[in-house]
This record gives C-alpha cells, sequence and structure tokens, in this order.
C-alpha cells in the first residue's frame, strides 16, 4: 500500500547552516491517526510546515499518495490533498466565519458547494456562528473553524500543529473527539501534539521527534506504557530507560 | 461656511483615492509606498496623452462635452487607458524592483521607493515638460446652489459635483470588491496572516499583484480628478504625499473606510484652515492634523491596537 505522507530523511530549517530537521523521516499510512510528539524544540512544528511547503527543505523528499511534493508552493498544498492547520493565528480574525470557509471552497475548484454542507454538519456550532468575525470565537470554536477551513478542501491528509494549545481539558477532548470523526470519514492525520496522554488515547501510532530525527515509532498503546518515552521527553537516550 | 465644506469635499475625494491605494499597499506589501504620490502624477499625465490619442482617433481633434461638464467621453475613455498603463507601470517597478526586496527590512523598501519616486518624477519633467497642462480650456460656469445669505453661500461646478460622487462610487466599487469576491477576502487574508493565507491556498504573488494593480490605478483615477477640478503639474502627487499619508493613518492603517474618512477629514481641515490661517498656511495643516493623530491616537481612528 502506498502511504499517505511519507518523510524520506528530510534535513531543513529556518536559517541556511541552522538545521531544525536533521534527517528526519516518517511514514503515515492511509486512515491512520499518527501522533507526533517529542520536547520542546525537538522540530515536530517545523517538520509538519516544512511538508506545508512553509520551511525549506535542504536534503530528502516528501511525498503525498506516492507523489513527490517536496518543492510543491506552500498555496498549492491544498490543491495536491494536503491540509495544514497551524497552531496559532490559524484563523482569518478579520474575515467572518462564513468567509473563512468560503475564500478556501472558492480557492480549489474540488470543494464544490456541498463541501460547505459537510463541514457544517461536522461543526454544527459553526454555522449557528456563520456571520460572526472569526477573531470573536472563542478558543475551541476557533479550532474548529480552523480546521473545518482545511477540511472544505477534501484534503487526502491533514496535518495538525498542537490544537490542544490553549484550550481546557474538556474542550480538548471535544476537539479530539472531531478528529476521530474526520478521520472516520476517510481523511488521515498527521498530529503534532505536546498533550501526550491525549494524543496517544486518540492516535493509531506515535513517532517521538527528538533534535531533528525520530527516536522512537510504535503502536499508540505500546508507547503509552514505555518507559522509554518519559526518558526522551527528560532528555535522556533510550538506553537509560 | 458652505463654500468651505465643498472646497474641502472636493479636495478630500482627491486625498480619500489615493490614501485608499496607500492604505491597501501598506497592509499588504507591507511597507509605507512613498511613489503612491507620483502615481496619481503619472495617471493625470498619461491620461493627456491617451487624450491626445483618442481624440486624433476619432477626428477632428475637438472634445464635445458631455451636458453640463467641461469634458467629453474621450477623457473617460483617456481616464480608463491611463488607469490601466499606470498599474502597468506599478506591476513595472514591483519587478524591477521592490520584489527583489521584499523579503529584506521594510526600511530598505520605504527608501527605495523614495528613489523610485524620485526617478518617476524627474521621468514626467522629461516626457511632458514642466509647464501646466489641462484636460480641457473650455469655462466652466459655477452653479449658484445656495445664496449667498444663507451661510456664506455655495457656489460649485458640475465638474467638482462630479469628482466628489466619482470618488464615492469608486469606494464603494472597491468595498464591495474586497468583501465579496475571491480577490477581495484572498487580499484581506492576506494582509492579516500572509502564511496563513498561502496554507489556505491563496496564491500570495497574484495577491501582491492585484494589490499594485489596484492601488495603481486608483492613484491614476485621483491624478485625473485633480486635474478635471485644477492644472496638472509634475508636483501634483508630491504635494498630495503627506495628505496622503495623513489620511491613511488618520483613518486607520489598512482600514479603506478609514482611508476614504480620513482623506475628508484631512481635506476638510485644509480648506476650514484658510480663513484662519491664510492660503499659503493651507498645506501645513496636513501636517497638523498627522502631528494630533500621533499624539492623540497613534492606530488612528479604525486602526486595531497592535
Amino acid at each position: 500500500m502506498i502511504p499517505a505522507l511519507e518523510f524520506n530523511a528530510i534535513e531543513g530549517g529556518y536559517e541556511p547552516g541552522l538545521p531544525i530537521l536533521r534527517g528526519a523521516s516518517l511514514t503515515v499510512m492511509p486512515g491512520e491517526i499518527v501522533a507526533l510528539l517529542g520536547p520542546n524544540g525537538a522540530g515536530k512544528s517545523t517538520m509538519v510546515k516544512a511538508a506545508a511547503g512553509l520551511v525549506p527543505i535542504w536534503v530528502g523528499t516528501v511525498r503525498l499518495n506516492g507523489r513527490d511534493i517536496t518543492a510543491t508552493p506552500a498555496h498549492r498544498m491544498v490543491h495536491e490533498g494536503l491540509g495544514f492547520v497551524p497552531q496559532t493565528e490559524n484563523v482569518f480574525t478579520n474575515l467572518s466565519v462564513l468567509e473563512n470557509l468560503l475564500l478556501a471552497a472558492a480557492l480549489v475548484p474540488k470543494a464544490r458547494r456541498g463541501s460547505l454542507d459537510r463541514v457544517f454538519a461536522l461543526f454544527p456550532d459553526l454555522d449557528r456562528l456563520r456571520k460572526l468575525a472569526a477573531g470573536r470565537l472563542s478558543g475551541g470554536q476557533r479550532q474548529m473553524l480552523a480546521v473545518a477551513r482545511a477540511l472544505i478542501a477534501s484534503p487526502s491528509v491533514l496535518m495538525l500543529d498542537e490544537p490542544s494549545a490553549g484550550l481546557s481539558p474538556k474542550l480538548v477532548g471535544v476537539v479530539f473527539e472531531r478528529l476521530r470523526a474526520v478521520r472516520d470519514a476517510g481523511v488521515t492525520i498527521l498530529l503534532v501534539e505536546q498533550n501526550v496522554k491525549a494524543a496517544l488515547a486518540i492516535a493509531d501510532r506515535a513517532a517521538v521527534l527528538v533534535e531533528g530525527r525520530e527516536r522512537l515509532v510504535g503502536r499508540a498503546t505500546d508507547l503509552a506504557d514505555d518507559r522509554r518515552l518519559a526518558s526522551l521527553y527528560l532528555g535522556g537516550g533510550l538506553e537509560e530507560a | 461656511m458652505l463654500q468651505l465644506l465643498a472646497d474641502g469635499l472636493i479636495v478630500g475625494s482627491v486625498i480619500a483615492l489615493g490614501a485608499v491605494g496607500l492604505t491597501l499597499t501598506y497592509s499588504i506589501l507591507r511597507f509605507a509606498n512613498f511613489g503612491q504620490g507620483e502615481f496619481m502624477t503619472w495617471g493625470a499625465y498619461l491620461a493627456v496623452s491617451a487624450l491626445s490619442f483618442v481624440l486624433a482617433m476619432t477626428g477632428g481633434g475637438v472634445m464635445e462635452p458631455i451636458g453640463p461638464f467641461s469634458f467629453g467621453w474621450q477623457l473617460i475613455a483617456a481616464m480608463i487607458m491611463a488607469a490601466t498603463l499606470t498599474a502597468l507601470l506599478a506591476l513595472l517597478l514591483d519587478w524591477l524592483l521592490f520584489r527583489r526586496l521584499r523579503h529584506g527590512n521594510a526600511i530598505t523598501l520605504v527608501i527605495a521607493s523614495f528613489g523610485a519616486a524620485l526617478a518617476l518624477r524627474n521621468l514626467v519633467q522629461f516626457l511632458w515638460g514642466t509647464l501646466p497642462e489641462y484636460y480641457t480650456r473650455e469655462i466652466q460656469i459655477s452653479l449658484r446652489l445656495v445664496p449667498r445669505d444663507v451661510m456664506g453661500g455655495l457656489r460649485i461646478t458640475p465638474d467638482q459635483m462630479l469628482v466628489i460622487a466619482m470618488t464615492m462610487i469608486v469606494v464603494i466599487g472597491l468595498h464591495l470588491l474586497l468583501t465579496r469576491t475571491t480577490l477581495g477576502r484572498a487580499m484581506r487574508a492576506t494582509a492579516l496572516n500572509p502564511a496563513l493565507a498561502r496554507v489556505a491556498g491563496v496564491d500570495v504573488n497574484a495577491v501582491v499583484r492585484a494589490t499594485w494593480i489596484i492601488g495603481a490605478a486608483l492613484a491614476a483615477i485621483a491624478g485625473v480628478f485633480a486635474g478635471i477640478v485644477g492644472q496638472i503639474r509634475p508636483m501634483l502627487g508630491f504635494d498630495l504625499l503627506l495628505p496622503l499619508f495623513a489620511a491613511a493613518i488618520l483613518g486607520g492603517i489598512g482600514s479603506v473606510w478609514g482611508a476614504v474618512l480620513g482623506g475628508f477629514i484631512v481635506g476638510l481641515a485644509e480648506s476650514f484652515s484658510v480663513p484662519i490661517f491664510g492660503a499659503e498656511y493651507r498645506a501645513a495643516t496636513a501636517f497638523l492634523v498627522l502631528i494630533a493623530i500621533l499624539l492623540l491616537r497613534p492606530t488612528g481612528l479604525f486602526g486595531e491596537k497592535p
């Protein structure tokens, strides 16, 4: 089976000569939810931003459903079928909820009229708030809108950068429940998370990134009980566990 | 009193159109374009040449005025041609200069725009000379709309009334573009967060090109309006540069309606300052308005606090 998303030994970063990613590899199979974990500064966000075309990749490749998208410009990624929800500032606060979604729908030809109804069915709160400026939404509502905006283009793979950031535990549960529904609708998910417990509860598999490279990859249920996970978070090596 | 109000609205119309272009450029391209005034000058002069071309092509070389106005359809055609050519000039300037500096410091772009403005101004003098130009030599008699004994009375020419009305039509058209079309939403999205706009599928380079086209076309129309109600001079745009910035900052950088309101406020302030300080200090009023805004409300009327 062709992987939905495949990082192949990528190196990259914001400044030339200062790599954040140092040969990171990861494979996400169709229909999976994969959690990308790791301590602060490990390069998790940089890795998904690199796949989204926002951070230069110097070495290695990123493949989406078998197609090489390493050099694809960021604005073409939605056309390729790759959706991305950044961690912060992930909605256009100066546009209404409906305008956020209409903009996304208008830019991608394959996003037909039905896609709006589809995301409103998935996020009924947004339907009620469609005329409200996105800047006036609560944290949880913003996160829903950000996911809905990315889903409008009917992506085959959705990458989310810390969707639980700044949310109450109850809202994290609601957001993650919706993500499970998104996966059940056929969308593959790569989830960057600091909330390890919540991420492992929803994910099928997980990878731990340390200093720009994956150090531990496995089934989420196995990693939840793996002492090596805590060791990597605390700055230790695999051998210390 | 009424006369000062009307004079202020006429000047304010020209300032408002130029300031809208300036505020759009600032919010999307993220630098203060000191060349905006020169786009007004170029628009006005290109319309002079376009008018000669249209008159030559239509035979006779004479412009038959429409109704009470001092100009015919040929000037409207010339204005559309001038707006198109000014937009192309802005795209050329972006391609030659600003595109290469976009990823650097904003100050570099501002200084580059100073240089571009200087070059454009001198090029105007080289191409069209330094003597004032006019679109028409038709003498227009102003209409007395309000008798002299009511608040000092009001006289205004049909051309001046048209400029005010056309400004409002252009601004409403721009408002509809920004709020009802995908391009407008993409421009607002890019102004707020270019990286998120790219992730959402917006071709930011296309938005940048659209911004130059719209900003320069608005400046050209403002230049033609300035030429209709006054004379066309190489310093036309340069003299309006400070009022443009005062209007854009007063309205709140990035706000189209703020720039329009700011334009009219600066125009009215200039007009009402004449009987108080004298006509020679009229231009200084924009300075006073700018200083007052920066001291009292640096974010402007509709600007958001950082």
